[in-house]
């Protein structure tokens, strides 16, 4: 049937005349899987936000590709040695996108933007730790007395207590700086290497770099960022040569690395998966009963059989390249026997029966919380899974309505604060972080401590030895951290696989030369 | 005629009534906290309560409500809990894309689907009615992600004639419209082919046929007017259904239409965002299908209105 052929092959003309001029170049495509909230850093509650955030504004510090820290506003900052007040100087000549300068007035009035009581942003916390901040975004004070500003080029930042961590906590895209567009109490503008030049809900954003960037502009004029919900269409659409970098969805991960091997980048996520055990609800008050559960799984297994081999073992909660943490710790080596004792020696030999939620739009781990399951019917423990909508699985785990619940934990800023505080300090049960309810006075002591510790190496220290007094207790079933695997299209080059979601820019990323047709 | 259409047009409003208190009570039993979505991870309790007391989540449910319809009344659907922006301008900027998709899934199927099922129904058991056969069955059994997925990984990645997902030009239009018409070319070609056989038997194409009218008279001006009857109340009650927007079709090709706006707004808890969906889609709905009873009775002027 030549003629439908014909037919058919006229299609892909169709869609060049749909479009636009064609530029000289296509702009570099990234992808969301839905539409971010806003870009204003204020609304900056999630990674979709947060990576566009990202894109047009900058804080006083950034991350780069592998989470190391970097000065960005602030081109050098000073801490007095006890890490309560630090002092943060502005690089000079940066400009808005409206060119009017950076200046410590702009650094305060974005802060108290982000903590204004109105604000329905929620996630004020990286700058709860200034002095005065909590009253501020209370309603009980006008102003926030940590925030001070030195002249037109610095500003010192005071903190209710000492935290050698708060330069990390900056660079998080709700610590931005911004500007108002004057008349416009709601749009606001950034100092970023990529400008919105348009936002078609649900569809896509257009972003043109900034020529005037402090750090250099881009090297390619544009980038789209497309909306796009579904993972196998991601991957098709870069095969299609029309997105430049996709996530290899899960069950693909065997093809795409027959199929592409030199398209791969590979590389350890800051990210825990786990199964939340409640410490507060029945048997599970019980330490054995948790130890058990963790003897009692086959995780190895799981981890290859399941999750495609993405993933290095956790025998903690601090991903492998952080400081403090230990993958060789001596742990839970998979030993039914021993689970049965531990079992008994609790009391449950006739087992117990539990539940573990799950959500149910997440079917990897859902297929991993199957497996736990079968593992742990071997020794006598009997689960229910429960599968619910994640919005309502989270909450029925905030509210410790849930006796086992499978998550991931990403990581906010690399360091090993973030996989220990949120997580096991007894002051963030629930939507703090804390799913397990696990609660040690001891660890919340070492916990402060740490935070208190300016020395690097003796804060180290102490993030080991956390971490290995509640991998003894067994707050969790632990899995395993996740070993990100993406494709870059052999159509662009200089984009590296960013290990924290802000790290990325794509500043240096250009399209490749094509090669010429021979 | 005109004072059925007022006399219907007065049904609505208790239809649309009803739809609301149902929307408002089945939000508020579902799990799941608004609040919880709009502050992500590692929130802290102070700012969870204030956000609820803002919010006036706390209220009893008819205050709630009462607060909800007085804003409905002065022609406001309220704000997105989560993105802050107007519901009613959110709702504006889908619909189009969804009519869009609604429009060209119907087009599709109403040709497919209906000349399938005249050819089927001329020559029973030939090639065509196979087909309509087949295709019947592969429309109602094969569930639409595959299907879609399948048509990406064809048309898009194999044979690169068609951009996977997305929208902008007439080519975006092509694989979402196949698949979300898919189920609508069986139903229609089922039924017109069985409309159309038993038109064909029926007397008065015998005194067609007796007075010397050309088979394509007869088949397409006799018996497929009387045919399509039926088939106008499927295509009607169809393209109600695609204007509500398509969860599915509009997830797996990207689609930016009233589907996805509302299932984002559930998965986040955006109770306002989704609150004023159903609303909008009900009064879709409801106009559509009064269109359709119109269109009926212009079709078959047996169909007596008062």
């Amino acid at each position: 049937m030549p003629r439908f052929r014909h037919f058919l092959s006229i299609l892909p003309s169709l869609v060049a005349c749909g479009g636009e001029q064609r530029a000289a170049v296509a702009p570099l495509a990234y992808y969301e899987s839905y539409d971010p909230r806003s870009l204003d850093p204020a609304l900056s509650t999630d990674v979709p936000t947060g990576e566009m955030v990202t894109l047009a504004y900058d804080g006083l510090t950034r991350f780069d590709v592998n989470g190391r820290l970097e000065p960005a506003l602030a081109d050098r900052w000073t801490a007095d040695p006890r890490g309560l007040r630090y002092v943060f100087h502005l690089r000079p000549g940066v400009r808005f996108s409206d060119g009017t300068p950076v200046t410590p007035a702009s650094v305060r009035s974005s802060f108290l933007r982000v903590l204004d009581p109105r604000s329905t942003g929620g996630r004020a916390w990286p700058l709860l730790p200034i002095n005065g901040a909590r009253d501020y975004a209370a309603g009980t004070a006008t102003d926030v007395a940590g925030i001070e500003l030195l002249g037109d080029s610095a500003v010192a930042l005071t903190l209710e207590q000492p935290l050698a961590v708060f330069p990390k906590f900056l660079a998080m895209p709700v610590a931005s700086v911004v500007a108002l567009r004057p008349g416009n109490e709601v749009e606001t503008i950034g100092t970023g290497p990529w400008r919105l030049s348009g936002w078609a809900h649900d569809d896509a954003l257009h972003f043109a770099r900034n020529p005037g960037y402090w750090d250099g502009p881009a090297q390619a004029e544009s980038l789209v960022v497309r909306i796009i919900p579904d993972q196998l269409v991601r991957a098709a659409e870069l095969e299609a040569g029309r997105l430049d970098v996709v996530e290899v969805p899960f069950g693909e991960t065997a093809a795409w690395r027959a199929r592409h091997p030199q398209w791969l980048q590979e590389k350890p996520a800051l990210r825990d998966v786990y199964i939340a055990l409640n410490n507060r609800r029945g048997p599970l008050r019980d330490v054995r009963v948790r130890q058990a559960i963790n003897y009692a799984v086959n995780v190895p297994e799981i981890l290859s059989a399941v999750y495609g081999g993405r993933g290095i073992r956790a025998r903690g909660a601090i991903p492998p390249s952080l400081a403090g943490s230990d993958t060789t710790r001596a742990g839970y080596e998979y030993d039914p026997a021993r689970a049965r004792q531990l079992l008994a020696a609790a009391g449950f030999a006739g087992g117990v029966s539990l539940e573990l939620w799950r959500a149910a739009d997440n079917e990897t781990l859902g297929r991993v919380a199957q497996a736990v399951q079968a593992d742990l019917d071997q020794v006598g423990i009997r689960v229910t899974l429960v599968a619910r909508d994640a919005s309502s699985q989270r909450a029925a785990a905030r509210a410790g309505n849930a006796d086992m619940a499978i998550l991931d934990w990403w990581a906010d800023y690399p360091d090993g604060d973030d996989f220990l505080f949120p997580l096991f300090s007894s002051t963030s049960f629930g939507a703090g972080g804390n799913y397990s309810f696990y609660a040690d006075p001891v660890t919340d002591s070492l916990l402060a401590a740490a935070r208190r510790t300016q020395n690097d190496a003796a804060r180290e220290s102490l993030y080991r030895t956390i971490d290995e007094r509640v991998y003894r207790a067994a707050p969790w079933l632990y899995l395993w951290f996740p070993v990100d695997l993406w494709a870059e299209s052999p159509r662009i080059t200089g984009w590296d696989l960013p290990v924290i979601f802000n790290g990325q820019r794509w500043t240096g990323v250009r399209r490749a030369p094509l090669h010429p047709p021979s | 005629m005109t004072r059925d259409l007022v006399r219907r047009l007065l049904l609505v409003v208790p239809t649309l009534c009803g739809v609301l208190v149902a929307a408002f009570l089945l939000l508020d039993v579902a799990p799941g906290d608004p609040v919880q979505a709009m502050v992500g991870e590692r929130a802290d309790s102070a700012t969870i309560v204030r956000l609820r007391a803002d919010l006036h989540l706390d209220d009893p449910i008819p205050v709630r409500f009462g607060r909800y319809v007085a804003g409905l009344l002065h022609g406001d659907l309220g704000r997105s809990y989560i993105t802050g922006r107007p519901i009613a301008r959110d709702l504006a900027e889908r619909f189009p894309k969804t009519a869009q998709l609604a429009l060209a899934a119907m087009s599709f199927a109403a040709t497919v689907g209906i000349t399938l099922g005249v050819i089927a129904a001329i020559r029973p058991g030939g090639w065509a009615d196979r087909l309509a056969l087949l295709a019947a069955y592969v429309g109602v059994s094969f569930p639409v992600y595959w299907v879609g997925l399948l048509l990406v990984l064809l048309f898009a990645v194999t044979l690169r004639w068609l951009p996977p997902s997305g929208s902008g030009g007439l080519a975006y239009l092509v694989l979402p419209a196949a698949t979300l018409g898919m189920r609508s070319v069986a139903v229609l070609a089922r039924m017109t082919r069985g409309a159309m056989r038993e038109a064909l038997a029926s007397d008065f194409i015998r005194t067609a046929r007796a007075k010397g009218a050309s088979e394509r008279v007869v088949v397409l001006r006799h018996a497929l007017r009387n045919a399509l009857i039926p088939v106008i109340t499927v295509l009607a009650l169809d393209t109600g259904n695609y204007l509500t927007g398509s969860l599915l079709t509009e997830s797996i090709f990207a689609w930016p239409g009233l589907g996805r706006y509302v299932l984002t707004a559930i998965e986040k808890r955006d109770l306002p965002a989704v609150q004023g969906a159903i609303l909008f889609m009900s009064v879709v709905f409801v106009l559509v299908n009064l269109f359709a009873d119109l269109l009926y009775a212009k079709a078959d002027p047996r169909i007596a209105h008062d």
